[in-house]
């Protein structure tokens, strides 16, 4: 199980994130196929999971994970500056989901077990 | 509809600092219009990006980690620790000071006033000792960066805080000597010098501006004073400030600033205990009830405290991102 973030500074994964995990998690997974600028990932981030970002919390969510080295800009010559996913943060972004996937697999065989198909 | 949208993204932007806006500005604004062409009325939006405004000038102002680059972020929150804490000695030591008078003329007669006091007066001499031990680097560093002409902008806050020291220390110097402590029988709990110098070095810190009538019957010269030392320690404050984040300070020197800051905000939590101790006691003494000056002074230190906290924790993440 990962130990919680301390003042030592982001572990592996995003639980060095607190509130803002879950949108960083929603940004990662959707530049994991690309870069994509703030609009691209608005839309591209509700047609997968369902949830539109507004656009002071993606820009935050943006900062942080580009201020912990997790995604860097793209040189554009628009105004719409596109984002991509460094190695890091490719590797934060599969730790995170490994342990979600963990929480998620477990969940399930409990509710299988407890509650059948109900 | 366009120019309606980019209007109101402006308007949405300057709720941003303007680091941030260079740094974002143009490829939020984009995003701001499309949203409002999408969603004209939306109130949600408004709120977030308002929020998100506050948290980038929290977070340019040092009091929110995360979000600047880890070479900023630390002498950001260094300095927001330091402005935080410069405004809770002030008002920690306008009230000890004033409690010290008290003891010149009397000791306080029940064990809960003395205790308060003496716990009191333990952490403003540590918070004395650390506010040397954090200048020395810095200024050393300072000093060093001046004599080799690098960075610029070093020469006005070494001004400042040059001439801001001067006039804190010959005013209060001259002001001490009024000190109403002087007209005691006894010995203080600590030196009378130091009592007066702090006294009169936060004379500002008073009850008299609520009564313009009993103000009026200063002296024109502690009156100039009273209005004066203030700005004089903002100046000071100010001008500190600006030499940490001009600095260029060495990741070592960082190190030591961000340990002071942390010990500096556990001796400002001995100093509340002590303050509060005294301000819940029923019978603190004669020469020792507090006011509303003080309960609110309190309150102010207490959110200081917090608020450096905040800035401490965020100093010492910085340290440990990459760079």
């Amino acid at each position: 199980m990962p130990s919680r973030s301390t003042d030592r500074g982001p572990e592996p994964g995003l639980t060095g994130f607190g509130r803002y995990a879950g949108p960083a998690t929603l940004i990662l997974a959707s530049l994991a196929d690309g870069a994509k600028h703030g609009y691209a990932l608005t839309k591209d981030i509700e047609s997968f999971s369902g949830v539109r970002l507004a656009p002071g919390t993606l820009y935050e969510a943006l900062a942080r994970l580009q201020a912990q080295g997790l995604i860097e800009p793209v040189e554009s010559h628009d105004r719409r500056r596109p984002y991509r996913l460094t190695a890091v943060g490719a590797q934060a972004l599969r730790a995170h989901l490994d342990v979600q996937r963990q929480v998620a697999d477990v969940g399930l065989r409990r509710l299988a077990s407890g509650w059948g198909n109900a | 509809m366009n120019a309606e949208a980019e209007a109101e993204a402006a308007r949405l932007l300057r709720w941003y600092p303007k680091t941030w806006r260079t740094r974002y500005g143009e490829e939020f604004a984009e995003l701001l219009v499309a949203d409002i062409i999408e969603r004209p009325r939306s109130k949600s939006r408004t709120a977030d990006v308002i929020r998100g405004g506050i948290m980038a000038r929290l977070a340019a102002a040092g009091l929110g980690g995360g979000t600047l680059e880890a070479s900023a972020q630390g002498p950001a929150s260094l300095t927001a620790l330091g402005c935080c804490a410069a405004v809770f000695v002030s008002l920690g030591a306008a009230m000890w000071s004033q409690l010290t008078v008290g003891w010149q003329w009397s000791a306080p007669d029940n064990a809960a006033t003395t205790v308060a006091m003496v716990v009191m007066s333990a952490a403003i001499l540590i918070l004395g000792v650390l506010a040397l031990a954090a200048a020395v680097p810095v200024l050393w560093t300072a000093g060093w960066r001046l004599a080799t002409g690098r960075p610029r902008g070093l020469l006005g806050p070494a001004a400042l805080v040059l001439a801001c020291a001067v006039i804190m220390f010959v005013g209060a110097r001259h002001f001490g000597n009024g000190w109403p402590g002087t007209g005691g029988h006894r010995p203080g709990l600590v030196p009378g010098g130091i009592a007066a110098f702090s006294w009169a070095s936060t004379l500002s810190v008073s009850s008299y501006w609520a009564h313009p009538g009993a103000l009026a019957g200063f002296p024109a010269a502690e009156l100039a004073w009273m209005a004066a030392s203030p700005l004089a320690l903002a100046g000071l404050a100010g001008g500190a400030a600006a030499l940490v984040r001009r600095a260029e300070l060495p990741a070592r020197v960082l190190d030591f600033e961000t340990r002071i800051g942390t010990a500096a905000c556990a001796a400002m939590a001995v100093f509340l205990g002590g303050c509060c101790a005294w301000l819940v006691n029923r019978e603190p003494g004669n020469l020792f009830h507090p006011g509303a000056i003080d309960a609110a002074g309190a309150a102010v230190m207490t959110i200081a405290l917090l608020a450096a906290r905040h800035a401490a924790r965020a100093a010492r993440l910085a340290l440990n991102r990459p760079r």
